[in-house]
Order: C-alpha cells, then structure tokens, then sequence
C-alpha cells in the first residue's frame, strides 16, 4: 500500500485505506485458512493411500477420502476466491486498453470489477438458496454420509468475503481514478 | 434471431468486454448467462442451475487434482531443486558454445517434471539461471529469451495443469495425455538447445563458454537432482501403473514436494505462506475461469451451435488438415493477447466436435490426444510471442535494466522452432502417439 491518506482522493479516502487493511487481512487469513486445509487434504490423500497399499499389514484406506478431498476442496476454493479478487489475481487482456493512457486503464478496471461485483452478487445468492436447498432436502455423500449443506455452509463464508472484497475493489477503483494512481496490490 | 446467430453474435460481444479488459472469467459468465436467459425466454432455468454449479464445479474430484498440481509446484519453487538442477546441467553442458543457456533449457525441462505451470518455472528457473547467465557475459536477448522459453517446458512435460484441464473436458485419459506429452517435450527442450547452438555460432560474443567440469564433480551434481527423479517416478509412475488416481498423484506430489522442502529450509513459516498464498490466487483465478466456462458452455449447448458447426464443416468436405492447420494459427493469432488456459477453454466446445468429426485416420481417442498436445504447443507459444507473452514479461521483470524488447528479440528464435516443431507434430502423429501406444 504506497498511497498515503495525504495523496487519496475520492470517496471517503482515510476510511478507504483502513478498511482495506481489515479486508485484506480478512481475505489473507481465509486464503490461508483454506490452502492449509487443502494441505491438510493433500496429508489425508497420502495417509489413505499408504493404508490402502499396507491392507496385507492391518491398515487400511480412509473412508470416504474421496468425498472429503471434495468437499474439502469446494471449500477451499471458495476461500481463495476473495483474495484473487482483492490482488487483482483474474485474467485480463491488457493490450489493448494499455495502447491508450493510464486513466483508461484505470476506468477499465472499474468497469471489470462492477462486472466481478454484479456476479458475485448473482453466484452467492444462488448459492445461499441451493445451501438452503440441500439443508432442506438432507442430501448426503455416499460412504461418510456427511451432509452435503456442510460444504455448502464452509463456502458460504468465501463466497460472501468475495463480494465484500469487490464492491471494497470498486470503491478502491472509484478512488484511484479520483486520485489520479493505482493502489498497489 | 435464430439461437444459432445468437450465438454467434456473442462471440464478438465477449471479446469486446474481453478486450477493454473485463475479466475473462466474468465475461463468459455473464455472456453465458444472459445468453441462456435470451434463448430460453426467461430466467429461472439459469438461476436454477446456478444453486449447484458453482459448487459441483468447485468440489469435482477430477477437477481437485489442479489446486494439489498447483501446490506441488509452489513447494517444488521453495525447495532448492531448481537450484540443484541447473548446477548438475551446467556442469555437463557449461563448456559447450551457449552451453549455461543449454543448461537453462535442461534444467527448466527438469524442474517441469515437477511442476505444472510455465509462470512458476519460468520464474523459479529464473531466479537461478538468469544471474549465471549474465555473469558468463550471456548477452540480454539470449539470456532472456531462453528463460522465457524453457519456462514453457513446465507445461508441456507432466504433470501440467493446461493437459489436465483438457482431458477433463475433452473426457480423455489424463495419463495417456502426459504420455503423449512426453516426446514433444523432449523433442522441445532439445529444439531450444539446437536454437542455442546456432545462435552461439552465429553470434559468439552473445554466448561464452564455461570452464570444462571434472567427470567428478559432474556425477557429484547429478546426483544431487535424485528428489526431482524420484518425485517424478513416485507420481506420474504411481498413477500409470494404477497406485493411486490422478488427483490423489497431485496429492502425493504436494506431499512430497513440501517435505523435501521443508528438509531443506525453504519451508519456513514465510515460505508456506508464500506458497499457500500463490496457490489460492491461481487456483481461485482457474476456478472461477471453469465456472465462467460453464455457464458460456451450457448456453451454447442450448443453441446447439458445437454440432451444429461441426456438422457444417465435415458437410463441406474440408481437407482435415487444412481445418486442422486454421484451428492452430487461430490458436496461435488469439495467444498473442490471450492467456492458455482461457483460450482452450473458450473454443473447446466449438473446435473438439468439429476436429473429432474429420478423419485423420487415427482412432477418436488417438485424434482426442494428438490434437490436445497440438493445442497445448500452440498456446504455449502464446506465453512467449509479444505483445503479451506472460513469461516474457516475468522474465523481464527479474532484469528491469533489460529492454522488453531485447526480450523481445531474444526469443524470437524459439518460437521459430516452436512453429518447426508443430508442423512436425501435425504432419507425423505417431511422434506424439508412439509412447502411448507402446505404454496402453
């Protein structure tokens, strides 16, 4: 974060840059939360699989090892989603609107992350009724018989940072056109 | 407005969006979703499918193997291997005319055996090589564009995120796309280096030789790469002779990868995070690319445009090799502005049906494989040719007193023998076919 609340213009420009150190460090701590509990799917998969090779010993496989790297990595997915979208992490095509000036660039980033917004807005809602969904209708995995609403409940929680963190990166968007420079990421 | 010509028309709204640089994963999202809602005249039957989309999609097993790839990699970075393999490569290659830059494209060729993404090798091997190379009087094009090259050798050796993604989509066996994937990138590597040679002949102050390494110290340094083997053999050979499934291969290589990382103390507490980190931001940024495709894809099916174009061409009669050689450059125009992963996943639906409709004279499934390694060099080139090559720009990075354009300039070379090496590809398929055949 190079700007200082001297050089911010726009919106509210001191509550800007504190709020984004809260949202950053919220999104930071669910990315890690997640990747630690994508490393922790990963020590499952492999202690499963030495069980399973040592079966003529006594051990044997996880059960439903498959069905937890599943949810698991929905979970985790939905964990990432918001600090991709904070650190500008999506593909984009830069090209062409970098043969123009650096104001367009700017503009172009808040027209892309409305857009980011706006399906945010529509995925999370979708996703808060199929939650409600498979609460409603008890659906399990197969072997573990773990309720399918508590990946469902885990994403929720990535999915609604993910919108916060857009709509905090079209007001940090609205305030860098303002201020004339891009926040570093 | 037929559904047809809807759909058609869509392809240039979203690359205008596209273009003035909304994400691409949001630009097919939204295309697709309003798409649906225009061809099925109203909006419940897209909202419905929404409620579980996103999750199926985030929680499919097969799709679970990228996250754990991508792990892999990131541990793989942090763990001194990229270090240990450029060292053995040099001390055998150093001597030769451009034998550091060999040695680079060597050791980027090795360090992809652990590591799916041309980004993390360009920029690990990167980290390594690129300072040898400058302090051996490498001139700036060579030494840039080398690096930048050999980084696409991360993706096109197994295991690689890109093939992966393919053979999900496209239904194949994804071990049988990494044993197709095996000779083209051998073949790559040793093309990079012949481009080496050449280059130090013609321009000998571009390239200086290294002193000549004892038979001694060279075993020594070999030896030393034995956890990049191993990692190698324990996870595509664990999933080939049916060990374990892909997914849980990823698994096994993320595991492997951060304990021999963590032996070797690039694994402190700031490294895991930096690796978690990178992790979640790339997977985040392929997952929601998967969901935008998803949702574009289920739109076009409703238009039925795939068939319907594949049925258009193969009525027509086209030599399959000229539909062929168009799809490639087509692939190779678009790489120029657009990044791999996007563009396959953008024009799979379309270009699979009709390619799987003309008769190379190989079974579907052989034609499913040789076509994916095709697409994947071809893409890849799009990672090296200007004016958005992602790892000329990651390399260029690392020199800022280096010009883009001697980058630029430096790489132009390879991507000549890029080009050789498809129309070679293309005109013999067995090349690509021959270890599959002989491993199923």
């Amino acid at each position: 974060m190079a700007a200082t609340p001297t050089d911010r213009a726009g919106i509210l420009p001191a509550a800007e840059l504190s709020i984004g150190r809260f949202v950053r460090l919220l999104a930071l701590t669910l990315a890690i939360l997640g990747g630690l509990l994508l490393t922790g799917l990963a020590l499952m998969t492999v202690a499963s699989i030495i069980g399973r090779a040592l079966i003529p010993l006594g051990l044997r496989p996880i059960t439903g090892d498959f069905e937890m790297v599943e949810l698991g990595c929905a979970v985790a997915i939905c964990a990432f989603l918001p600090w991709c979208q904070l650190t500008r992490g999506h593909v984009t095509v830069d090209v062409f609107v970098g043969l123009g000036p650096r104001s367009l660039h700017r503009f172009t980033q808040l027209t892309g992350d409305l857009v980011i917004t706006v399906i945010a807005v529509i995925l999370l809602w979708r996703f808060w009724l199929g939650m409600h969904e498979m609460i409603s209708n008890g659906q399990e995995t197969y072997l573990l018989g773990l309720p399918i609403w508590y990946g469902y409940v885990g994403g929720v929680i990535g999915m609604c940072l993910f919108l916060l963190v857009s709509v905090f990166t079209v007001w940090r968007d609205i305030n860098d056109i303002a201020s004339g420079a891009e926040t570093e990421v | 407005m037929s559904n047809f010509e809807l759909a058609l028309l869509s392809f240039p709204i979203m690359l205008g969006l596209i273009f003035l640089r909304v994400p691409i994963a949001a630009a097919m999202g939204l295309n697709g979703f309003v798409g649906t809602w225009i061809v099925l005249g109203r909006p419940d039957p897209v909202l419905n499918q929404l409620k579980s989309m996103t999750y199926d999609t985030f929680s499919s097993y097969s799709l679970s193997i990228i996250p754990l790839f991508l792990l892999m990699g990131q541990f793989a970075t942090k763990s001194g291997m990229s270090a240990a393999l450029f060292r053995a490569a040099a001390d055998w290659l150093g001597h030769r005319k451009g034998g550091v830059a060999m040695a680079a494209v060597g050791a980027c060729a090795g360090f992809g055996a652990v590591c799916g993404s041309s980004l993390a090798t360009a920029s690990t091997m990167g980290q390594v090589a690129l300072p040898e190379m400058r302090k051996h009087g490498y001139s700036d094009a060579l030494a840039t564009g080398v690096l930048a090259a050999g980084g696409t050798l991360g993706i096109l050796i197994p295991p690689s995120v890109i093939l992966v993604i393919y053979a999900i989509y496209t239904e194949q066996n994804v071990i049988k796309m990494f044993a197709a994937a095996m000779i083209p990138g051998i073949l790559a590597a040793l093309g990079y280096m012949a481009v080496v040679a050449i280059y130090a002949r013609i321009r000998p102050d571009a390239a200086v030789t290294a002193p000549r390494k004892p038979y001694s110290e060279r075993f020594a340094n070999l030896i030393s790469i034995w956890p990049v083997v191993a990692t190698f053999v324990l996870v595509i050979g664990g999933i080939y002779v049916g060990w374990f499934t892909p997914t849980e291969g990823a698994a096994v290589g993320a595991v492997a990868t951060g304990l021999y990382a963590a032996f070797t103390g690039g694994l402190n507490r700031a490294g895991l995070v930096d690796c978690i980190v990178q992790t979640a931001k790339t997977s985040a940024m392929i997952f929601l690319i998967l969901l935008g495709a998803q949702i574009f894809n289920s739109f076009l099916a409703f238009t039925q445009t795939p068939a319907s174009l594949a049925e258009w061409v193969t009525e027509q009669g086209f030599a399959p090799y000229l539909v062929l050689a168009i799809i490639l450059v087509i692939y190779l125009i678009f790489g120029c502005v657009m990044d791999s992963l996007s563009m396959i996943l953008l024009t799979m639906p379309v270009f699979f049906p009709i390619v799987e409709a003309l008769d190379f004279g190989l079974t579907p499934e052989e034609t499913a494989i040789w076509f994916g390694v095709l697409v994947l060099i071809v893409v890849e080139v799009g990672l090296i040719t200007p004016p958005v090559g992602m790892n000329l720009f990651i390399i260029n990075s690392m020199a800022k007193d280096i010009p883009i354009r001697r980058t630029y300039a430096g790489v132009a070379p390879f991507v000549v023998s890029d080009l050789a090496r498809v129309v070679v590809l293309a005109a013999f398929p067995v090349i690509t076919l021959w270890l599959v055949r002989v491993l199923f």
